[in-house]
């Protein structure tokens, strides 16, 4: 077991590091200019030449690769080229936002997923099975920015009942002090026990949330159900059906602890691919998360906070697959 | 069974409760929900702020700084006079080398440290020491000398406008000395100390801005004056058009042409349509044949279809350009030739030329994202493929775009750079020098245009803008002239600034030479 957690993260870093050579790389190569970035609008080429050798693009390639590299193993990401914070330092403000909305959709993941893909399995061919099938696989396949336009337009501009975006009212800001601990408001402001701003950061969260988890939920409940469906067919089932056990007890004690574990590998992956899909719908929301932050760095090809986002998006991608290599190889069966 | 439904309805009702209880009480779409605090919304397609060094920012930053910080001189594009900011009175010297100012008494910064001669002498040479951004506006001042605590004396190495120069929207702010007291990422970590109506009350990496009254700003307040006002980034046009029509957002711009027609006939808010000082240009490569050919040059700004343009790519809110300087800028001139879209005349040029159909193909770069440019740029290759010229367009970021028209191989470079540009400085110089002036290594003379008879007129028309204005703009004019009949760019179209307000919304006056600013201590809600 010890061994094949170690095999597994040894081969987790060597992607990481893959990932670190080729976005340096790919991002180096496009025809871009670093230097007239750093300096902003309208620069002079003395300030041009200036930039150059503040940040080092005067040496070779390679050069600039192995400092960086040096760099990250202290920790250190790089200075933004846009608003010259270091990126390391913006990334927490930015992440704790992006979290908040991966863990609402995790948790609508599961809260819903789950006994959607039950139903759907002990009602198979039923009225309900269809509904949920239906359900899931609309889920999964509506595009999320459809989704998010659609809810905006409903809620913000007919019903007039929940926000446009942002995390936060404006002017609520301007009359609490907002707490700051985790970054993640919800949990902020129930924390400290402000109500009024709970509530608001509540219904800033509903509505990206419910785009976000849409896929989530789909995906766990279509496993959920083909998982219980094999397993609902298997001779120690038939064997507690013929000792007499309810029929719920069977579903919930018997047949769905041991679907969980496909359930749990599937919902460790959708959590990194929710992670790339917040970047989208965080535009939409004005949602002041990772996803804005790396998409006015791609338009101003601000290098180091690309790699940056990048690095974080492998690194959850690798530990989401070894947290869910691990969740397989507990189960005894799989561990040989 | 039965349980289970109980439980998923029970989760129903929660969730409707939830939504239900946050409506109570919402703030958002009821400003005055929160008592008596009126606070002035203004929702900003881009990031506010980029840097909030007053000395560095060349940007967005306009918009916010020019209301936390002031200048000596505010230019009123309207009047083409100075109004009077931080400086009471100023005169020059018979031959524009030695300017005094008089200051304004008793003002003082956000902090508390009084404004004076001192604070003068230390906001600009610390600008022109840190030399970022648009430093290079007080590239004509020797020597600042204080003559007493309210008046300064500026000597100048060349003659220059520095009453233009004082009233500029960017590195023209006036800081508090006791900023040396200040860690050095005091502004990095979002602070500002300025004289303005407004104090920065907090601000969210930029992305939005929340300014608070300066109560002892010292041309007063009225009663019905804005305490606070927010500044947001919301880049989705969808998103501020929404914010606009339930009322939530008071202010707003750079909204597509079809946003604006369904605006207008809603009724719900007010368009107002009035001149920028940013005009679209399309830059010739002038050194590559067979663009090197003045006729090849003048037969493609024939090419173009104008009237289309401005119909299409921008809606109409437009205007076609007559020479380089946008309309009611001075040294704009109406008597200038206008190039008309006339395919038969361009195909003669072409001819006269040497040029067959089919032999000329060319490629045009413009900044990837920008729906007008892309436009005009397929617009463009409609009417040159009936001439028999091919056009490539391609989109490209700003940086790679710029980056691949600095090579210093003409061949590896594109031949035709759009470009918007507008305005630093309030002189024509802004655009004839920066745009057309020869440049050693290439800048934003984008096509790579060389003529020492132009760069004498308009060096010489500048010299006398500190002197003689009308003498100055005479020789903006006729330098236009030339770059009419050497044809080195296209002028396109005079863009249009199209604010959305709310009704209520009084006091707005748009100022062109302060692009997107809103002064908001002039706003009050009615």
């Amino acid at each position: 077991m010890k061994k094949y957690i170690f095999k597994r993260i040894l081969l987790g870093l060597l992607v990481l590091a893959g990932v670190v050579t080729i976005t340096f790389f790919l991002t180096r190569v496009l025809p871009s200019n670093p230097a007239a970035q750093w300096v902003g609008p309208r620069a002079t080429p003395e300030q041009i030449a200036a930039a150059i050798k503040t940040l080092g693009l005067d040496k070779p390639l390679i050069v600039q690769y192995k400092t960086y590299v040096l760099n990250l193993l202290k920790g250190d990401l790089g200075v933004s080229l846009r608003s010259k914070q270091p990126v390391l330092t913006e990334l927490k403000t930015y992440v704790p936002p992006t979290l908040e909305l991966v863990l609402i959709s995790t948790v609508f993941a599961v809260i819903i997923g789950i006994p959607l893909g039950l139903y759907s399995a002990k009602k198979k061919d039923k009225l309900l099975d269809h509904f949920c099938r239906f359900f899931s696989v609309g889920a999964v396949s509506l595009p999320t920015f459809w989704v998010a336009l659609f809810l905006q337009l409903i809620f913000y501009r007919w019903l007039q009942l929940l926000p446009l975006g942002g995390q936060l009212d404006a002017k609520l800001k301007l009359m609490y002090e907002v707490p700051k601990i985790t970054g993640m408001l919800t949990f902020d402001t129930l924390i400290t026990g402000n109500m009024t701003l709970f509530v608001d950061a509540l219904k800033h969260i509903i509505l990206p949330g419910i785009t976000i988890s849409l896929y989530p939920i789909g995906l766990v409940a279509r496993m959920t159900r083909s998982a219980l469906l094999e397993i609902l067919g298997e001779d120690y089932i038939k064997a507690a059906k013929s000792y007499g056990l309810k029929d719920n007890l069977i579903l919930w004690k018997y047949a769905l602890k041991n679907s969980l574990g496909t359930t749990a590998t599937v919902l460790a992956l959708s959590v990194g691919y929710t992670l790339v899909d917040t970047f989208l719908v965080e535009a939409i929301f004005n949602w002041p998360g990772v996803g804005n932050y790396i998409s006015t760095a791609v338009m101003s090809m601000d290098y180091p906070a690309i790699i940056g986002v990048t690095l974080l998006s492998a690194s959850s991608y690798v530990i989401l697959n070894l947290i869910a290599d691990i969740i397989i190889a507990v189960d005894p069966r799989v561990r040989t | 069974m039965k349980k289970k439904v109980a439980l998923i309805l029970v989760l129903l009702m929660i969730l409707a409760a939830v939504t239900a209880c946050g409506s109570k009480d919402t703030p958002a779409q009821q400003p005055d929900a929160s008592g008596q605090m009126d606070v002035l919304y203004y929702a900003y397609n881009s990031i506010p702020v980029l840097n909030w060094d007053p000395s560095i920012e060349f940007s967005n930053g306009i918009i916010v700084m020019n209301n936390i910080y002031e200048q000596l001189l505010r230019f009123n594009a309207a009047t083409k006079e100075y109004e009077k900011v931080l400086a009471t009175d100023y005169s020059k010297s018979e031959d524009g080398l030695v300017w005094t100012f008089k200051l304004r008494e008793g003002v003082k910064f956000h902090d508390g440290t009084p404004f004076n001669a001192e604070a003068v002498k230390y906001s600009i040479e610390r600008t022109r020491e840190i030399g970022q951004g648009a430093a290079f506006i007080w590239d004509a001042v020797e020597e600042i000398k204080i003559l007493d605590d309210y008046t300064v004396e500026f000597v100048l190495s060349y003659p220059a406008p520095l009453d233009i120069i004082a009233s500029c929207p960017y590195a023209a702010f006036m800081m508090s000395p006791s900023l040396e007291d200040q860690p050095d990422d005091w502004f990095e970590q979002g602070n500002a100390n300025g004289t303005g109506p407004y104090k920065l009350q907090q601000t969210t990496m930029g992305d939005e801005v929340i300014l608070t009254r300066n109560e002892d700003y010292w041309g007063g307040w009225g009663d019905k004056y804005f305490e606070k006002v927010i500044i947001k980034k919301v880049t989705e046009t969808s998103s501020r058009r929404q914010m606009i029509e339930t009322g939530e957002a008071d202010i707003t711009t750079e909204l597509p042409a079809e946003d604006i027609e369904a605006l207008k006939s809603s009724g719900n808010v007010v368009v107002e349509v009035v001149p920028s000082f940013t005009n679209l240009m399309a830059f010739f490569n002038t050194q590559k044949a067979p663009l090197n050919d003045v006729r090849v040059r003048k037969a493609l700004s024939y090419a173009m279809p104008y009237d289309d343009v401005v119909e299409h790519a921008m809606g109409g809110y437009a205007k076609q350009s007559i020479g380089a300087i946008p309309e009611g800028m001075w040294g704009h001139s109406k008597d200038l030739y206008q190039y008309k879209h006339d395919l038969d005349k361009a195909k003669e040029l072409l001819n006269e030329a040497g040029i067959k159909e089919g032999e000329l193909k060319l490629l045009l770069t413009y900044m990837s994202g920008d729906e007008a440019e892309k436009k005009m740029a397929e617009l463009y290759k409609a009417e040159l493929s009936k001439i028999g010229v091919e056009l490539e367009i391609r989109a490209m970021p700003w940086e790679s775009q710029w980056d691949m028209a600095m090579g210093t191989d003409p061949s590896s470079q594109q031949d035709i750079f759009v470009m918007y540009w507008w305005n630093d400085l309030a002189t024509p110089y802004s655009y004839l020098y920066s745009l057309f002036h020869t440049e050693d290594s290439t800048l934003f003379n984008l096509s790579y245009y060389k003529n020492p008879e132009y760069d004498a007129l308009i060096d010489g028309a500048h010299e006398n803008s500190a002197v003689d204005i009308e003498e100055a703009e005479r020789g903006f004019i006729a330098a236009q002239e030339i770059l009419l009949e050497d044809a080195p760019a296209i002028f396109i179209y005079d863009k249009n600034t199209v604010w959305i307000k709310s009704p209520s919304l009084k006091g707005h006056v748009d100022n062109p030479s302060y692009p997107y600013v809103v002064f908001f201590n002039k706003l009050y809600r009615e």
